[in-house]
């Protein structure tokens, strides 16, 4: 496989990226997941491909790698393949407590092609919620009459992941429809422990296993409006989400429905932005007390030739888990593209920076996502 | 771009590394459930306890305790040994034999145990009847061990002694007596010798009594064989532990040195002098106390002479054999009064998991590590506590195994010392067990 070589600029930006980021000590910087859905269903993942993700998530439903919306499959013309993953690091400032974390994540894969002329399928995954995360609680309890220091920890590992099996067909030469199944699915890890200052008392670990279910559906459509704008619209709904452990069903919580539309606008040969908006009505997950309603924005655009676009983006909106109001997110982000081997691949990365606040937390990440893409 | 693409790789495969454990901010950014401990003092739960006695006699414990505290006991230690021939064979494959002479003797004691802030602590050496043994009580043996004694030794002044430590002096004692390392020796102007044992958990120490043929004459009428008793003396609390172990090399024993003469056979040759020693087997060790241990009660006796154990049967309740996790369990036992004698006579108490309920002759379990101690302290009438975590944990995870243990003095039978604690059958002091459990986190929900 022969890769082309790239102009100066590219390089020139690339380093810099690198160069920050093993600069930067780790522990200045975090990962993906929040402390925002520890106390909920879990932290949302973002159902966005790299090329995405790099302008906000705004071209999400114009790319048919970003498993948010279904019916830009149409646009898929070979068989194609996807995969995105991000590392990430997180500062997380806890009235001051502060304490930095870090992870690595494959959020997002697609394998889609073409079954007839105006029909395409498609496969893949993405996370739907993240249930990574460690908590460490130090405290003192009353034993026996006795003020005993003690320190817990919670620690869940794993995600309910997104398996959608979808297609698009081409109902109109502007109009493209779109639907997708989805089985959610995925587990995650967990442990308890319990320690005592006092050796009198033995530790205490608790280990299970939980493992979640739940199945969906969504409907898109994509209308070209004109040669030069594309608007979006989609729709998602999900069963209740079950929770198992051990075989027993231990909790079955209500999921949102989803709502969203964006516009694409290409300005010429070598520049398209694109905008989009979504609601999601976490409010209705009755047996999470402070779940809120969320809606979010994306702004991004696409410069350059279509063979290596620099790509810039800036995000926002609610998280659906926190007290009192509903927590914040911004984001910022950029990214480079590049095609080899005459198109049949095409290398993304990016960079995003994220700034989440809720009442009595915030958090700021990095994440460097890497996205490779190959048309065989 | 190559370049740039292997950087960025790299950057994300060294990222690879997790850490999502952060402090927790509770209850806002914590998980809904919490660890949720308990603590519940079982007051019924021990029942159809009981003690049996006889399982280590006197005789078959491996040490014996010497002590005097006035008002509380009077124990005496002896111990009688094997014969010794008196004629020799002077050389190799001769049958012509010739006599020992037997000039001195040396008998030695291991202290495993001695109260160490006492003075004047003596050991006093008697002569026992070598028809000394099992039967032999402190009534029997009271004439020999109220006679004058054979020797005195002084502990407390020996030990004030300058040490010597010359390697020489020292690795020769080591040698002839095959003890442990010794790191030096003391020697009295009556050539009694101390020698301190270099142990990893204390400092025990050997003490030799020297005596001449006077002091211990050798008694061909009964070929050899030798008893000796020891008493012990002191300010305040006088009580020694001494060893009697054949495996552990604290046996007492005497050593007798004796000359004999090879005649010469041939005219021109003065007849040549072998000097020669020889320490006899051990035949029996015991030791003897007044007043005797009590006869056993409705109560749960352990220790004492012979070794009393008490049975102890749990009926464990079935909350504690589902979805927690116990993460202690504490034996509370009310003692029916304060163990008398000396505070260096303090002495453990072993609880070990048993194997099968087959009542008093329950084997006991080969699984050491559920087993629990605690320390009895002279003169103390304070409740006693014993941590059974590990046995109990095993309970609540192993339905099979039985849930009874049987708590005995460790060692046993080597000291008059005896517990006795409430049983079951006094309901306002019955032994209960105190359990702090970790109730199943409940995973999956919010």
């Amino acid at each position: 496989m022969a890769m082309g070589r790239l102009g100066g600029w590219a390089v020139r930006v690339g380093v810099l990226v690198a160069v920050f980021l093993t600069a930067q000590p780790p522990n200045r910087l975090t990962a993906q997941d929040s402390q925002f859905g520890i106390r909920g269903l879990g932290t949302p993942g973002k159902w966005e491909s790299v090329r995405a993700r790099t302008t906000g998530g705004a071209f999400a439903p114009f790319d048919a790698f970003s498993p948010l919306t279904d019916a830009v499959l149409a646009d898929v013309r070979r068989m194609s393949a996807s995969v995105t993953s991000g590392a990430s690091w997180r500062s997380v400032d806890a009235g001051g407590l502060q304490s930095t974390l870090r992870g690595t994540r494959f959020p997002a894969m697609v394998i889609t092609g073409p079954v007839t002329r105006r029909i395409v399928v498609a496969g893949g995954f993405t996370t739907y919620l993240d249930r990574s995360f460690g908590v460490v609680i130090q405290d003192t309890i009353d034993l026996r009459g006795v003020q005993q220091p003690i320190t817990d920890q919670i620690i869940s590992d794993g995600a309910v992941s997104d398996l959608r099996v979808a297609v698009a067909a081409r109902l109109h030469n502007r109009l493209a429809l779109g639907l997708g199944l989805h089985r959610l699915t995925g587990s995650t890890r967990v442990v308890a422990t319990r320690s005592f200052a006092d050796s009198s008392y033995r530790t205490t670990t608790a280990r299970d296993e939980v493992a979640y279910g739940g199945v969906g559906g969504s409907a898109s459509l994509l209308f070209d409006v004109t040669s030069d704008v594309r608007v979006a619209g989609w729709f998602r709904s999900d069963s209740k989400l079950r929770a198992d452990v051990g075989g027993i069903t231990v909790a079955e919580n209500d999921l949102p429905r989803m709502y969203g539309a964006g516009v694409q606008w290409r300005a010429g040969a070598q520049a398209s932005v694109a905008g989009t908006v979504s609601w999601r009505n976490w409010g209705a997950v009755q047996s999470v007390a402070n779940a809120h309603d969320t809606f979010n924005w994306s702004f991004g655009a696409e410069i350059g030739s279509p063979g290596s676009p620099l790509r810039l983006g800036a995000r926002g909106g609610q998280l659906p888990f926190g007290v009192g109001k509903a927590p914040t997110e911004v984001g910022y982000s950029a990214g480079l593209g590049r095609q080899f081997s005459g198109g049949r691949g095409r290398l993304d990365i990016g960079l995003e920076r994220l700034q989440r606040r809720g009442l009595g937390l915030s958090e700021r990440v990095w994440t460097v996502l890497v996205g490779l893409t190959v048309r065989p | 771009m190559r370049r740039l693409v292997w950087l960025v790789l790299l950057v994300v495969v060294g990222a690879c590394t997790e850490n999502a454990t952060s402090p927790g901010v509770c209850p806002n950014f914590c998980p809904g459930d919490t660890i949720a401990i308990r603590d519940t003092i079982l007051t019924t739960i021990i029942d159809r306890d009981s003690s049996f006695r006889g399982y280590v006699p006197s005789y078959g414990a491996e040490a014996m305790t010497a002590a005097d505290v006035p008002g509380v006991v009077d124990s005496r230690a002896f111990f009688t040994t094997d014969t010794v021939l008196r004629r020799v064979s002077p050389t190799v494959g001769d049958t012509t034999t010739v006599p020992i002479n037997v000039d001195s003797s040396r008998v030695r004691f291991i202290i495993g145990r001695r109260p160490k802030n006492t003075t004047n602590l003596q050991l006093r050496l008697y002569r026992l009847p070598v028809t000394a043994d099992s039967t032999s009580d402190f009534a029997s043996l009271d004439p020999d061990f109220t006679a004058t004694p054979v020797a005195t030794l002084n502990v407390t002044d020996l030990l004030a002694l300058p040490a010597i430590t010359d390697t020489q002096v020292v690795r020769r004692w080591d040698s002839i007596w095959g003890t442990q390392s010794i790191d030096s020796i003391r020697m009295d102007a009556a050539g009694h010798v101390l020698q301190m044992h270099i142990n990893p958990s204390d400092t025990t120490l050997a003490v030799y009594f020297k005596l001449d043929t006077l002091q211990a004459p050798f008694s061909v009428a009964d070929s050899g064989r030798s008893a000796w008793g020891v008493r012990v003396a002191a300010d305040s609390f006088a009580s020694v532990i001494l060893g009697a172990s054949n495996q552990g090399g604290t046996m007492p024993l005497i050593r007798w040195f004796y000359h004999y003469t090879i005649p010469d056979t041939v005219s021109a040759t003065p007849d040549s002098v072998v000097i020669a020693n020889r320490v006899p087997s051990a035949r029996f060790h015991n030791f003897v106390f007044n007043p005797p241990t009590p006869p056993l009660d409705s109560n749960l006796a352990v220790g004492g002479v012979p070794s009393a154990r008490a049975l102890l049967r749990v009926a464990l309740p079935a909350f504690l054999h589902d979805s927690i996790d116990v993460v202690r369990a504490t034996l509370v036992l009310v003692p029916v009064n304060a163990v008398p004698g000396a505070p260096s006579d303090s002495f453990q108490v072993l609880a070990r998991v048993i194997a099968a309920d087959l009542g008093a002759k329950s084997p006991l379990s080969q699984n050491s590590g559920l087993s629990a101690t605690t320390t009895i302290h002279i003169g103390s009438a304070d409740t006693v506590r014993i941590e059974l975590t590990a046995m109990v944990r095993a309970w609540s995870l192993d339905t099979t195994l039985v849930t009874a243990f049987i708590m005995g003095q460790s060692p046993e039978a080597t000291s008059y010392t005896e517990m006795r604690f409430y049983s079951s059958r006094a309901p306002a002091f019955r032994p209960t067990l105190h359990v702090t459990y970790v109730k199943r986190f409940r995973f999956g929900e919010l």
